[in-house]
């Protein structure tokens, strides 16, 4: 049986060992980016990005293995941003109310907010949440065996009706402004005396970032994984080989909404702020184009996307392309979606062994010429 | 569940009495009747084939045994071995495979993108819970019931293959190789040799022979050369309802079953 087994794994190492290694050399630049780059602002963009790649995995989790779009994980993230910033901005009042509350005519810190006055109890409440919600939602969604775009449709009403309600109650939530004027958990990390608090949050993030694609490869690469693949390609089949498909759907889902919280969580430490603008649609879906352009199925895909196009927006976001961006990456993803449905990963891995071959043969051609 | 294991190379000792038991199931979809009264026994380690014209409720009552559709009266009973009973009606899909009962579609449903063998290993039976497949290895004797079986379908070179790239008799017998994984008691194949050449139809029979002994195999079937080549017991099916039922030659003897069936170009 062994020889019957090994050469699938051997196929099957070969591409991964190619993901791992680009994973690592991603890692190994962002380790060293910090000593390189003068200046703080490029290096916490760096930081948000590193949040994005953790969400794009988490949406190729569900939609890349499972086949589920989800066009509203802005929500997830958002609900993990906002009790990281309720944490930090009770941090930096001491616990008293904030502005907006008194803004808002409240006297007294109200009873939801309590909590996050403790880190710990933070922590626990950034992964509890969104498990919870995404649980529930979950149960009952996948229970009524809701698929395909109906499931993109919900998810995304339902981060449209979260965006709606804390908007509307910005006594409590900071309304359209959000939580702004936030530091990070160690401190200010504007301008370069405060360095060093950056640096710690960076390594902290690029940590979790490791972790989080660690468990992403594990998980995919075991035969959870397959079935993963099985449900998105053929749902009913899985069904009648005797999986309960909506026990793993609602896994994958909530692990997904809780791995995008942990993002939003850390991205408030390198944003000094949360505004709902982070839980709207547009931004969802921007989401799902970094795991698209990147490469669906793949993880480290996701994790180029995110990178990719943040880094595109960075650069262009100044000077005579600003107006044109958002036409830009329209473009990028509607040919992605039409010419390379494997994105920027399926390119070279579909392409590159192809022209190693051809170098190989052209080197042998000469020198058998020369011979 | 568990019930007495049945070892694949061994066969059952018990080859008397029912597997399965339809009790005048009828289904009604938005007024029409796709199956009316229908009651029917099949027999443990026999090849029963139901057959009829399109339209005459067979695929229905497939679904119905696996509970992709609802009754709308009756029951369907399984007897996994003798002296045990269960009662499908009510059950869930996957309850339902788990408890012995494996189905294969009409048109091949294989995980297009996994290899052979990892089709093989989301088919076999036991732990289906979240956390055993994440946690747990496939042990050795799973992979030798894998090895035994790709051997039994003639797949044992493609296990590395990615189910997609097969042929459709390829898939077909994956198929049929995905549902002996789970080591059922009843195998259900809706329209096993659709779209095969004589050969591989043939080859398909030949497989059916060898796989009853460890199982009951249900057949829903329109190429009439098949049904004769490996039919033990045929129920004929017309318009929802039980046209007759009995060994193959007394049903193709039958005039009504060739005035409804056999004279409309089955064969």
């Amino acid at each position: 049986m062994d020889t019957l087994l090994k050469p699938a794994l051997h196929i099957e190492k070969k591409s991964r060992r190619g993901y791992h290694i680009t994973f690592a050399v991603i890692a190994a630049m962002l380790a060293l980016s910090p000593f390189i780059i003068e200046g703080t602002s490029l290096v916490q963009f760096l930081g948000k990005c590193m949040c994005y790649a953790i969400v794009g995995i988490a949406l190729d989790l569900i939609w890349g293995y499972t086949g589920m779009l989800s066009l509203g994980h802005g929500l997830w993230f958002c609900l993990g941003g906002y009790a990281m910033a309720m944490f930090l901005k009770l941090d930096g009042t001491n616990g008293k109310i904030t502005d907006f509350m008194q803004t808002g005519g409240l006297t007294e810190l109200p009873w939801f907010w309590k909590p996050f006055g403790s880190f710990p109890l933070t922590l626990i409440l950034v992964i509890l949440i969104p498990a919870l919600f995404a649980g529930i939602v979950g149960y009952f969604v996948f229970r009524s065996r809701i698929k395909g775009v109906y499931f993109s449709i919900i998810t995304q009403a339902l981060t449209w009706a979260v965006y709606s309600l804390f908007m509307a109650n910005s006594k409590f939530t900071g309304g359209n402004n959000g939580i702004t004027d936030i530091a990070s958990i160690f401190g200010k990390t504007k301008g370069s005396a405060n360095r060093t608090n950056l640096l710690i949050i960076f390594f902290i993030t690029l940590a979790v970032l490791v972790l989080v694609y660690l468990l992403a490869t594990f998980l995919t690469g075991r035969k959870f994984g397959k079935l993963l693949i099985a449900i998105r390609d053929g749902e009913n089949r899985t069904y009648f080989s005797g999986y309960s498909v909506n026990s793993y759907k609602n896994f994958i889902y909530a692990m997904s909404a809780v791995l995008a919280a942990i993002a939003g969580a850390l991205f408030v430490n390198f944003n000094g702020s949360i505004t709902p603008t982070q839980m709207t649609i547009s931004y969802s879906i921007t989401m799902v184009i970094w795991v698209a352009v990147g490469g669906r199925g793949t993880i480290i895909g996701a994790v180029i996307g995110a990178f990719f196009i943040n880094l595109c927006e960075y650069n262009f976001s100044s000077g005579i392309l600003v107006e044109a961006w958002q036409f830009i990456i329209g473009a990028i993803f509607c040919l992605t979606i039409l010419l390379f449905k494997g994105g920027i990963v399926g390119i070279v891995r579909d392409n590159i062994p192809e022209l190693i071959r051809r170098i190989k043969n052209r080197k042998n051609k000469t020198a058998k010429e020369a011979a | 569940m568990s019930f007495v294991g049945i070892e694949l190379n061994r066969p059952m000792e018990v080859r008397t009495g029912k597997a399965l038991d339809i009790k005048s199931v009828s289904v009604e979809f938005d007024g029409f009747k796709a199956l009316t009264d229908v009651t029917v026994g099949v027999k443990r380690n026999t090849i029963h084939f139901f057959i009829g014209p399109n339209g005459a409720g067979k695929t229905t009552l497939l679904d119905i045994i696996c509970a992709k559709t609802k009754p709308t009266s009756g029951t369907v009973h399984f007897y996994p071995a003798e002296g045990y009973e269960i009662l499908l009606t009510g059950m869930k899909e996957y309850e339902i495979v788990n408890a012995g009962v494996g189905r294969k579609f009409q048109v091949p449903s294989v995980f297009t993108e996994i290899s052979v063998y990892e089709n093989m290993v989301l088919s076999l039976s036991g732990n289906k819970r979240i956390f055993a497949s994440i946690f747990r290895k496939t042990s050795a004797e799973e992979n030798d019931l894998i090895a035994d079986v790709l051997d039994k379908v003639g797949l044992t070179e493609h296990a590395n293959k990615k189910a997609g790239s097969l042929s459709h008799g390829q898939k077909q017998w994956l198929e049929i190789g995905m549902q002996l994984a789970a080591r059922p008691k009843i195998i259900m194949l809706d329209e096993p040799a659709a779209g095969m050449g004589k050969p591989e139809t043939f080859k398909t029979g030949e497989l059916l022979q060898r796989i009853k002994d460890i199982c009951t195999v249900i057949v829903v079937e329109h190429d009439m050369e098949f049904v004769k080549q490996v039919a033990d017991n045929v129920t004929v099916l017309h318009e929802g309802k039980v046209l007759i039922e009995g060994n193959i030659d007394d049903v193709l003897a039958d005039e009504t079953v060739q005035k409804v069936y056999l004279g409309r170009g089955g064969d």
